[in-house]
């Protein structure tokens, strides 16, 4: 719960009124659904995506089948993974306070990419390795590295840097 | 951090008025023992105690305390 | 955000960052600092001020050398690298960056060969830190005589002249009080032989002729005396914390057993019109680098200041300390082990002025 406070506030008040109360578990359920809808997709079998989301391969199923899950905790799912990625990512922590899966969520279920590059005025700190929820951020020779897969855009990373050496820049993929 | 001066405590040698470096830079007859001939250095004896003048020019170098025999002169 | 932490204890300095990834924590030793403020030049965040160094060293007040804004810390462990006493020091994860090859590290060491040294404590005196111990066993000094010495007890008088006379205090004396039944000051009188070197001084001076003694080194030359009997043992041991690398032992070691590498460089000025001899830069300086010159005969008039650069580190303490600014010292190289980092390297040759 490190960030995320005053992003629940405003989500509640923006997405949650047009859509009837929500409990987080229900959000977070719709999350995980359509991050095991994409997993399956990319080719991963229900036991993988269970294992993966730390979930029953029933519940898998089920939720594959479109059961088990009201449809307004899908559409309130889908519009949180439609927020700018600072506010998908810490909402998505916030709600599962769990680093692992909220990582695994928002890759998932991100359909932006992202090219990070760190510049030369880099003095190896740490701050953005020690910010980054994604955890894709290493320090390797009083450098750090972003992988570009990992990084979601929030650019957390950026704001904190003392030298102003990480640069994030959204690719264009023509949708 | 600043200089002060406890009037009650000082003998008016002026010890610390001629050790100051910076008053010595200011009216140079200073260094050496002379009195100062200018009210621009940072302290000075007046009517038999110490009075500062021009504290914002302390450098905090601690001379005068060193020198002075009453500790009537002192940073804080 | 993840947040530092500080803590102050007595004036030592401890800032932290816990992260699930990393702890990191810088420590700041006051006791070991020198005041020279390189650390401040070179944070790459503003994070340290150098405070009144002066009035520090001279006890007036009672704070830290040092202040680390701990909001603006960012834990690089620049000011750890480019100290030049390891007064900072940067831990990741327990570990210090000075035992990190990543990171890049000030060259400097100071070293006494025991091989060479002949431990005559020379640079035990002359560091200006004290942070040399000479340890030695001298050898025994009826090893390096040979004689032969007798007293006559039947004939001595107990007058004591031989042992006031002795320059080894090799003649023990039992001393009483002269009573009526008993009106000598002594009661026997024997010889150390571990401390008699054969002088023959108590036989000549003896007025009743009680004691023999003859001296076989002079008579009969060194021929039985080992040489390894006369070798001093010993053990040399420098202090790194406290050690500064100024080369006072290296300068006066006689058999140049010392050897100091300095990691900085450059030129040492010292303007004497604006000078105003506080002194505040002699008590400051690590080094013994200034001094006030003594006058060699009366009515002499001397330097406001005198200055022996050879022994100087270019930390800068002096500049920093002078009120008037007489004082101006240039880093013309700074060494340091090899980096891959643009930044760290650019941030370490701006130490250079």
């Amino acid at each position: 719960m490190r960030f995320v406070e005053i992003y629940i506030l405003k989500i509640n008040i923006s997405v949650i009124n047009t859509h009837g109360v929500q409990m987080p578990k229900h959000i977070v359920s719709g999350l995980k659904y359509l991050t095991a809808v994409e997993l399956i997709r990319d080719g991963l079998s229900q036991k993988e995506v269970a294992k993966i989301l730390e979930m029953d391969r029933s519940t898998v199923s089920h939720y594959l089948n479109g059961r088990n899950l009201s449809w307004n905790s899908i559409e309130v799912a889908e519009i949180i993974t439609k927020f700018c990625p600072r506010d998908f990512l810490t909402l998505t922590y916030a709600l599962l306070d769990n680093s692992e899966k909220t990582r695994i969520i928002v890759k998932t279920c991100s359909k932006k990419e992202f090219q990070a590059n760190i510049e030369e005025s880099c003095i190896g700190c740490g701050l953005c390795a020690d910010t980054c929820l994604m955890n894709a951020i290493v320090l390797d020779d009083l450098k750090a590295h972003i992988d570009s897969n990992w990084c979601n855009g929030c650019l957390m990373c950026r704001d904190v840097c003392p030298t102003n050496s990480i640069k994030i820049l959204e690719v264009e993929n023509g949708c | 951090m600043e200089l002060k001066v406890d009037q009650e405590l000082c003998l008016g040698c002026g010890n610390c008025v001629v050790s100051c470096p910076v008053n010595a830079s200011i009216s140079p007859e200073a260094y050496g023992g002379h009195g100062p001939k200018t009210e621009d250095v940072i302290m000075m004896v007046e009517n038999g105690v110490v009075k500062l003048f021009n504290e914002d020019k302390c450098k905090r170098c601690g001379t005068c305390p060193l020198f002075c025999p009453t500790d009537a002169i002192y940073l804080e | 955000m993840v947040a530092n932490t500080k803590e102050v204890k007595e004036n030592d300095i401890c800032v932290q960052r816990i992260s699930p990834e990393e702890k990191r924590e810088l420590n700041f030793k006051d006791d070991i600092c020198i005041g020279c403020g390189i650390c401040e030049k070179i944070c790459p965040v503003e994070a340290i001020d150098l405070g009144d160094i002066g009035a520090i060293e001279r006890n007036e007040i009672d704070e830290s050398k040092i202040s680390v804004d701990e909001e603006k810390c960012v834990l690089c462990g620049m000011c750890s690298s480019a100290c030049p006493v390891d007064a900072l020091e940067l831990k990741l994860d327990d570990k210090s960056i000075k035992e990190m090859d990543e990171y890049p590290q000030l060259i400097k060491s100071a070293e006494i060969d025991d091989e060479t040294c002949i431990y005559c404590k020379a640079c035990e005196t002359a560091c200006p830190r004290e942070a040399i111990t000479i340890a030695r066993i001298l050898p025994d000094r009826s090893k390096l005589v040979t004689g032969e010495i007798e007293i006559d007890k039947d004939t001595c008088i107990n007058c004591g002249v031989c042992e006031e006379m002795c320059p080894a205090d090799a003649i023990e004396m039992e001393h009483h009080l002269p009573t009526s039944s008993d009106p000598t000051i002594s009661s026997d009188i024997n010889v150390n032989k571990d401390k008699c070197v054969y002088c023959l001084i108590c036989k000549k001076s003896c007025p009743v002729d009680a004691i023999k003694a003859v001296c076989r080194s002079c008579s009969y030359g060194e021929y039985d005396l080992k040489p390894e009997d006369s070798e001093i043992e010993g053990s040399s041991f420098i202090d790194d914390d406290a050690c500064v690398n100024c080369g006072w032992c290296e300068e006066i070691c006689p058999v140049d057993a010392a050897k100091v590498e300095k990691s900085y460089a450059g030129e040492l000025d010292v303007d004497l019109e604006k000078c105003n001899a506080c002194g505040a830069c002699i008590d400051i300086c690590p080094c013994n680098v200034l001094s006030f010159p003594e006058s060699t005969k009366p009515g002499e008039i001397v330097e406001k200041l005198k200055k022996d650069e050879n022994f100087c580190i270019y930390c800068g303490a002096c500049e920093n300390v002078c009120p008037v600014e007489a004082i101006d010292v240039k880093r013309t190289d700074v060494k340091f082990t090899p980096t891959k980092s643009k930044s760290w390297k650019k941030q370490l040759e701006s130490l250079k002025t």
